[in-house]
């Protein structure tokens, strides 16, 4: 039997827009004026030169505008998409598009210790576990360090950080450093792991998150990790943190056009430095500083999905944050914020989204918060797929069959598709009795069994011993 | 009597016009302008830092009230006060340290410290102890306030306390530390005279060491 039926349309899945396509190109427009007209200062020498041979105007020493002209070039060179390698060198994330995956943020300087219920400063171990834990979560694509290790040489806690990661997940991994020799020894290590620099370049299993001062102020170790980076084909992040109200306009619209000003000089200096070299656009934008209690909330409403937006209008990845909190605890306010901003990532189709189970607005981090994020992630990619509105799925023959009077529960259909659909592992679904007889346990009980579930069970795939002790020689002799 | 409560009123509700002109009707019924400032300006100041830190005021409107005072200071009293009367809180040095460029933390204790009268020179971020050393000889300072928001940078703090007893100058100077991976004990660890987890506290913390 033919079966042809003309104009059918599905959407795959829900979808969602905030900024329309004239308000992102305006916005653009206003970056571009910002770089022509205003200028940046950039703090490092090779970025001025660039940027001066390729036609920039710089004045007052380090003062540099931008023409238009570059940016748009910058466009076609830079790739639209980044794909990442799991450690053993296969591609695991592509990040581009509506794709969208999630991992942990870096360097909380606490943690609610899930054993003693203690909120202390973290440690080496915590990192150990915490990246086991990635490793294991099936939600969790990526992994950052999540903790600071308080017990370790502190200029060099990046390294160590490094090497935890690399040791305790086959995920793709996304280093922050301080310094720009941190960064030089991160891929170092992540060299010695693929084997070599050009398997490295080939297949990057790792990405640099870098910070920059505000979009016009760029300080000298974020310009010398993105030159250094560009020119080894290594994916990185270049995210301008200007808070609205303090280092910006307090509205949204004046604190995107600086940050993103920003990512465009940085866009435009990495592909001077190499044509073609990965970029990775900011996927949050007009951070605020609370003007009561002087935090900057990670989780406020209104920095959220514009940024994503704009990114996508541009065609370009998006490196974006959620799954986190501003509360003390992993209580109603933790679980209510992460769920939202995960919602809204997933909806808006942000690509790398990083910061799940942070607390304390990116001071503290807790091990069973981010199995709770993980398991909204899973009701979340079941409701992101899209309806099957099929004539198999709509199974009008069995409903004929069955009848008015009939039951479903153990129909051969039924037996075939029950476990297509969704089924939680850590929300309750139990009746109360049930609940009951099982301890009465609350969410964040039940998280923090799940957690030491894992790291009892959960075996990690060692890296070669070879490897893993080349690897430490570097922490062990950092570059200065 | 005069109306110090509309004073205060109207300070809290930073209305620069309104206060100047109260201020100056005080001043024409004969109030001395120690008085406007002690029981008017200041008492509405005290409160207005209550507010603050109890989050009843945004940073912004806290801001407002600190330049009307200064604008009624400026404008009408100084003139009339004898030296000494409005002499400021203390000196004040601060900065963030050498490595550190967060900034956005120590710029509200600096901008809350001069709403207290206090007299400040905010040095920027990214300061080398000698710099610190430098200007605490040049401005003559009290307080010495350090920022650190990096776990990698708070070692700085020791070696500037160091620099600043090595320049003989540690008895002048009393020295306040801050910043979020900051805290009381490392302050005691280095040698510092006291930590303020925040821009309110960082007042009162700076107001008790002028005492001791
Ligand atoms: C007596 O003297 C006193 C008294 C009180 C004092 C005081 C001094 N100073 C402060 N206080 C106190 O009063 C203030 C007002 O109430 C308070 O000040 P705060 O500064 O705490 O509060 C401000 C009003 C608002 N808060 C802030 O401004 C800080 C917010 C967070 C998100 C933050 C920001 C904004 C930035 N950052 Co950075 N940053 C983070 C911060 C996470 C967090 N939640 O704190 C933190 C501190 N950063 C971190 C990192 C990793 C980094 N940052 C970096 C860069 C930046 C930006 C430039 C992008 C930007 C700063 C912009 C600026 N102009 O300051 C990099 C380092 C650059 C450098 N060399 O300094 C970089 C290394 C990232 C990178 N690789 O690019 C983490 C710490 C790492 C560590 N080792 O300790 C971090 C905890 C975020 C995280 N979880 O990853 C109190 O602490």
């Amino acid at each position: 039997m033919t079966k042809i039926c003309s104009n059918q349309y599905a959407m795959n899945s829900p979808h969602a827009q905030k900024l329309s396509d004239d308000q992102s190109q305006k916005l653009y427009w206003a970056c571009l004026e910002i770089l022509e007209h205003t200028g940046v200062r950039m703090y490092e020498q090779e970025a001025l030169d660039l940027l001066k041979k390729a036609g920039a105007v710089v004045t007052d020493g380090n003062r540099v505008r931008i023409p238009s002209g570059l940016v748009e070039k910058a466009f076609s060179t830079v790739p639209k998409s980044v794909t990442l390698c799991d450690r053993n060198g296969n591609p695991a994330i592509r990040a581009g598009g509506y794709r969208s995956y999630f991992g942990t943020g870096s360097d909380c300087l606490h943690i609610l210790d899930h054993r003693t219920g203690e909120y202390r400063d973290s440690v080496l171990q915590d990192i150990v576990e915490g990246i086991t834990l990635c490793d294991a979560l099936e939600h969790i694509d990526f992994a950052m360090c999540m903790f600071l290790p308080s017990d370790v040489q502190q200029d060099i806690a990046d390294r160590y950080q490094m090497e935890a990661m690399l040791n305790n997940t086959t995920k793709p991994v996304i280093f922050v450093t301080t310094e720009f020799s941190g960064a030089v020894d991160a891929v170092k290590m992540a060299e010695i792991v693929a084997g070599g620099e050009r398997e490295l370049k080939q297949n990057p299993f790792t990405a640099c998150y870098i910070n920059v001062t505000t979009g016009l102020r760029h300080n000298k170790e974020a310009l010398q990790k993105l030159l250094y980076l560009s020119d080894k084909g290594i994916p990185l992040t270049y995210i301008p943190s200007a808070q609205g109200g303090v280092t910006a306009p307090v509205t949204v619209a004046a604190t995107m056009a600086v940050n993103n000003a920003g990512v465009l000089a940085g866009l435009v200096l990495s592909q001077l430095k190499r044509e073609g070299a990965p970029y990775i656009f900011p996927g949050w934008g007009g951070n605020m500083l609370d003007m009561k209690t002087t935090v900057q909330p990670y989780c406020d409403p209104e920095k959220r999905a514009q940024a994503i937006d704009f990114a996508h209008y541009l065609g370009m990845p998006s490196f974006s944050l959620a799954g986190c909190s501003e509360s003390k605890l992993v209580d109603q306010q933790a679980a209510a914020e992460a769920a939202l901003s995960l919602f809204t990532d997933a909806l808006f189709g942000g690509n790398l989204v990083h910061d799940v189970g942070y607390l304390e607005s990116g001071l503290c981090g807790s091990l069973p918060q981010l199995v709770i994020c993980d398991e909204i992630l899973s009701w979340l990619e079941a409701f992101m797929k899209g309806v099957d509105v099929s004539d198999e799925s709509l199974a009008l023959d069995i409903i004929d069959e069955v009848g008015p009077d009939g039951q479903h529960i153990n129909s051969d259909h039924t037996l075939k598709n029950y476990k297509k659909r969704w089924y939680p592992q850590l929300f309750e679904r139990a009746s109360y009795n049930v609940w009951q007889r099982k301890g009465s346990k609350d969410l964040g009980q039940r998280a923090t069994e799940h957690v030491d579930t894992i790291l009892a069970e959960h075996k990690v795939e060692p890296l070669p011993k070879d490897v893993a002790n080349a690897v430490h020689a570097i922490v062990e002799k950092p570059t200065a | 009597m005069a109306d110090f409560q509309n004073i205060i009123d109207t300070l809290i509700e930073g209305d620069q016009e309104k206060l100047l002109s109260l201020a100056q009707s005080a001043l024409d019924e004969g109030i001395s302008a120690k008085e406007i400032l002690e029981k008017g300006l200041m008492a509405g100041m005290d409160i207005v830092g209550e507010k603050m830190e109890a989050e009843d005021m945004f940073i912004p409107e806290v801001l407002m009230c600190a330049r009307a005072m200064t604008a009624v200071i400026n404008n009408l009293l100084k003139p009339l006060l004898a030296a000494g009367d409005v002499s400021a809180a203390g000196k004040v040095i601060i900065g963030t340290v050498k490595g550190d460029l967060h900034d956005i933390g120590k710029n509200l204790v600096a901008m809350m410290l001069e709403s207290a009268g206090f007299e400040v020179y905010n040095l920027g971020a990214d300061i080398l102890p000698d710099k610190y050393v430098e200007e605490i000889k040049d401005k003559n300072a009290d307080i010495l306030c350090m920022s650190a928001l990096l776990t990698t940078t708070m070692p700085m703090m020791k070696v500037t306390i160091d620099a600043v007893s090595e320049a003989g100058l540690r008895d002048q100077v009393k020295v306040m530390i801050g910043g979020a991976p900051v805290s009381q004990d490392f302050a005691e660890q280095i040698g510092a005279d006291g930590y303020a987890s925040d821009a309110g506290s960082a007042i009162r913390l700076a107001k008790e060491i002028m005492k001791r």
